[in-house]
């Protein structure tokens, strides 16, 4: 028990010591205090002033120190009011939705009628974590059913590509995404694009044609996660055998031969063989090879493929040494005879 | 009609769009260089971007590139002109790009995509094309086409059906239907899935299938996966008639922002390969160490266990500003295979970098990076990193 005590004591001290890196105990910031002004009667306008006839390209409307002395008429500090009264991120909110969102507040005031509060839902709390509305406040009044059915987004949003937002409701992109994206891109794949462009996919999936993984090539953003990431040239077979199949979905069987052919590793080589010792046997069951061939055929493809395909059919070709290759669940609407592969073993009937 | 002239009149007429779209409109181009050289082989490699996008009814893009390792060489990933009709009802692209509808894995083509929606919630896209040869070479007769047709329901769900046609050198490579599915059935629970079924050898070609949802600080997400590799490999491929032995996972995922600054995932499953049985974990954390998480500290964990493939991983990485333009990072992972072999049985590997961000415009990076690969037991790199990036108005 006393030991139990102990760990949970430690565990608390650790937590507690890490605090303010954990971010438990944050930095000190004021958040401006709307809450209180509201509640002493000052009107919105009163501090924002030209904000109700604001167009898309008017300066923002942050008040300055000289707005507030205006009031406060003994500033109890020299420095300029904004240094603590608000927050930086609330500020960077503002102004990042100035360059990225088409928005007018003047066009917004006869119907809100005075009424600020009613789209900047958080001005009345203590701590507020944004001060912009978020776009459920927007949907609450416009109803987008056919632009978003559409894709039009260009309404409000400048260029969502350059925006960088990421959803915040379906759609997150937290979580394992590496495997989940392409689940979700299978249905959602124009809505993908109204924020990623074209050289986004094909950075990664135009195999063949990518000169360099995006991941290498930001080889100094070390916190970007993926499949290829680090040393994944020394992990990449233990990789490919766990999830047979994977590599398949983007790389073709060319791929594993032409980069084992520039680092003369492949067949023809001068480098051994891989395959260990009893991969291929004249005894019954012909050793390791087949049952591996048929969890993996990729692997097999990758160097035995094309012309190397004759080395499997003078032994499996009908009537050979090898036997039927077929396994378990084989079918195929091919004509035997004519179609390719199955002619390389049957044609000689 | 064989793929080469195709293949270039498209590249021609996508350039051309690209090149009018700038000239007639005077609107802002966004171009972004990067050479990239490596002191391994020796290599070097010259990135050129570009992007045109004002006006809501015409995107431009291109991705080329020239470089050297053995010999010089040059491609071009994307080179891909979007037209979009008023309000969204549709959209051409033309030229080099990527294709995935619904059931269809990504594609790289030469060639068109037309999509088409109505309000109601109908979408119907159809693409066709030649699929993509790198470094500029040829096969005759290689072509890909297929499309999709898709209903929103109520915004809440989507369902699509679609179709690909593949051919390798004038023969049957791929032909597959497919369906997906995407539902938000309440605000907390997210799903999706897809399949592929293969009709030339009749049987299920891939499935995923994902649940997720999120409740305060958690987001859990349970998932399973089916691939059959031979019937992912072209079925000109004489490796595609070995038979049905898939590979499934069954697995979850569960993302905890444990503390403002740290986040915590946690994913792992339990996997079936042709009747094998076995598993896999992951744990990654990261620990932002400012508010806007400009510097940052991570640690992932990882355990294989399948038959066929039994390692533990370790990373670890950090990156951390050194004023308001230099930025430095490291980046540090074990790899160990269970047992020893002539190939050794742990292969670390270890990154340091230094990059320069001056604000918009040029920016720096170089790094040096050593480890241990399967085939020498010490090997090193250094690379190096210039970018511009332009807008002009």
């Amino acid at each position: 028990m006393s030991d139990r005590f102990s760990i949970l004591l430690a565990l608390a001290l650790c937590v507690g010591a890490c605090a303010g890196v954990l971010g438990i105990r944050r930095e000190p910031s004021h958040a401006f205090e709307h809450r209180a002004h509201v509640l002493k009667g000052v009107g919105c306008l009163s501090c924002h002033e030209g904000i109700a006839t604001a167009g898309d390209s008017d300066p923002m409307h942050f008040p300055r120190t000289a707005d507030c002395v205006k009031c406060h008429t003994k500033p109890h500090d020299e420095r300029r009011c904004e240094n603590c009264h608000g927050e930086t991120h609330v500020r960077g909110s503002a102004e990042l939705a100035r360059r990225h969102l088409r928005f007018e507040h003047r066009t917004h005031m006869p119907s809100a009628q005075g009424d600020c509060v009613r789209c900047h839902v958080e001005v009345g709390l203590e701590r507020p974590e944004a001060l912009r509305p978020k776009m459920a406040v927007c949907f609450g009044c416009h109803q987008h059913e056919d632009q978003w059915r559409t894709r039009d987004c260009d309404g409000c949003h400048v260029d969502l590509a350059a925006e960088q937002t990421l959803p915040s409701s379906h759609l997150v992109h937290d979580g394992d995404w590496g495997r989940e994206h392409g689940l979700r891109a299978a249905s959602a794949r124009d809505l993908c694009a109204s924020c990623h462009s074209e050289r986004y996919c094909a950075g990664c999936h135009g195999v063949g044609v990518v000169p360099a993984l995006p991941g290498r090539l930001a080889f100094d953003s070390v916190r970007l996660s993926g499949l290829h990431r680090a040393g994944f040239r020394a992990r990449h077979s233990l990789e490919a055998r766990a999830q047979p199949g994977l590599c398949m979905t983007c790389h073709s069987e060319r791929s594993c031969l032409d980069c084992h052919a520039a680092l003369e590793v492949a067949p023809g080589s001068a480098a051994r063989s891989p395959h260990p010792p009893g991969w291929l046997s004249t005894s019954r069951g012909g050793g390791q090879h087949g049952p591996q061939a048929r969890l993996d055929p990729m692997s097999c493809a990758s160097c035995h493929g094309g012309a190397g395909e004759k080395l499997c059919v003078d032994c499996h070709r009908v009537g050979g040494p090898g036997g039927n290759p077929h396994g378990h669940g084989f079918s195929s609407t091919k004509d035997k005879l004519v179609d390719l592969p199955c002619r390389l073993c049957h044609g000689g009937l | 009609m064989g793929g080469t002239n195709a293949r270039l009149a498209w590249l021609f007429v996508g350039g051309s769009v690209a090149f009018f779209s700038r000239q007639a409109l005077g609107e802002p181009l966004r171009l972004r260089a990067d050479a990239i050289a490596e002191a391994r082989a020796p290599a070097g490699l010259v990135v050129l971007q570009g992007q045109d996008r004002k006006y809501p009814w015409v995107d431009a893009e291109a991705l080329v590139w020239a470089g050297a390792r053995t010999d010089p060489t040059a491609d071009v990933l994307v080179l891909s002109v979007k037209l979009r009709a008023p309000r969204g009802w549709g959209d051409l692209r033309l030229g080099r790009f990527v294709v995935s509808t619904g059931a269809i894995r990504p594609l790289a083509i030469d060639g068109f995509s037309a999509i088409a929606r109505a309000p109601w919630g109908l979408s119907a896209e159809a693409f066709s094309g030649f699929p993509v040869v790198p470094r500029m070479a040829t096969t005759g007769y290689d072509q890909a086409s297929g499309g999709r047709l898709a209903q929103t329901i109520t915004s809440r769900a989507t369902l699509g059906v679609s179709y690909l046609d593949q051919r390798s050198h004038g023969r049957l490579a791929d032909q597959e239907i497919g369906a997906d599915l995407a539902a938000v059935p309440a605000p907390f629970l997210d799903l999706a899935a897809r399949g592929a079924y293969d009709l030339l050898s009749s049987g299920v070609a891939d499935g995923l299938i994902s649940g997720s949802t999120r409740f305060g600080q958690f987001r859990v997400e349970l998932f399973g996966t089916h691939r059959s590799p031979s019937r992912l490999l072209p079925a000109t491929s004489l490796f595609s008639v070995l038979g049905d032995f898939p590979s499934q996972v069954l697995g979850g995922t569960v993302r905890w922002a444990a503390a403002p600054r740290l986040d915590l995932l946690l994913t792992g499953g339990g996997q079936d390969i042709g009747g094998e049985l076995g598993g896999y974990a992951t744990m990654r954390g990261t620990l932002r160490l400012d508010e806007r998480g400009a510097g940052t500290v991570g640690l992932e964990v990882r355990r294989q266990d399948v038959p066929s493939s039994r390692w533990t991983g370790v990373r670890v990485t950090a990156s951390e500003p050194l004023g308001p333009y230099l930025r430095v990072s490291t980046e540090i992972e074990v790899a160990a295979a269970d047992g020893r072999s002539d190939r050794g049985a742990a292969w670390p590997w270890v990154l340091a970098a230094l990059a320069w961000r001056p604000g918009k415009g040029w920016e720096a990076a170089g790094a040096v990076e050593a480890g241990s690969t399967p085939r020498y037991r010490f090997e090193w790199n250094g690379l190096v990193r210039l970018a511009r990036t332009l807008e002009i108005p």
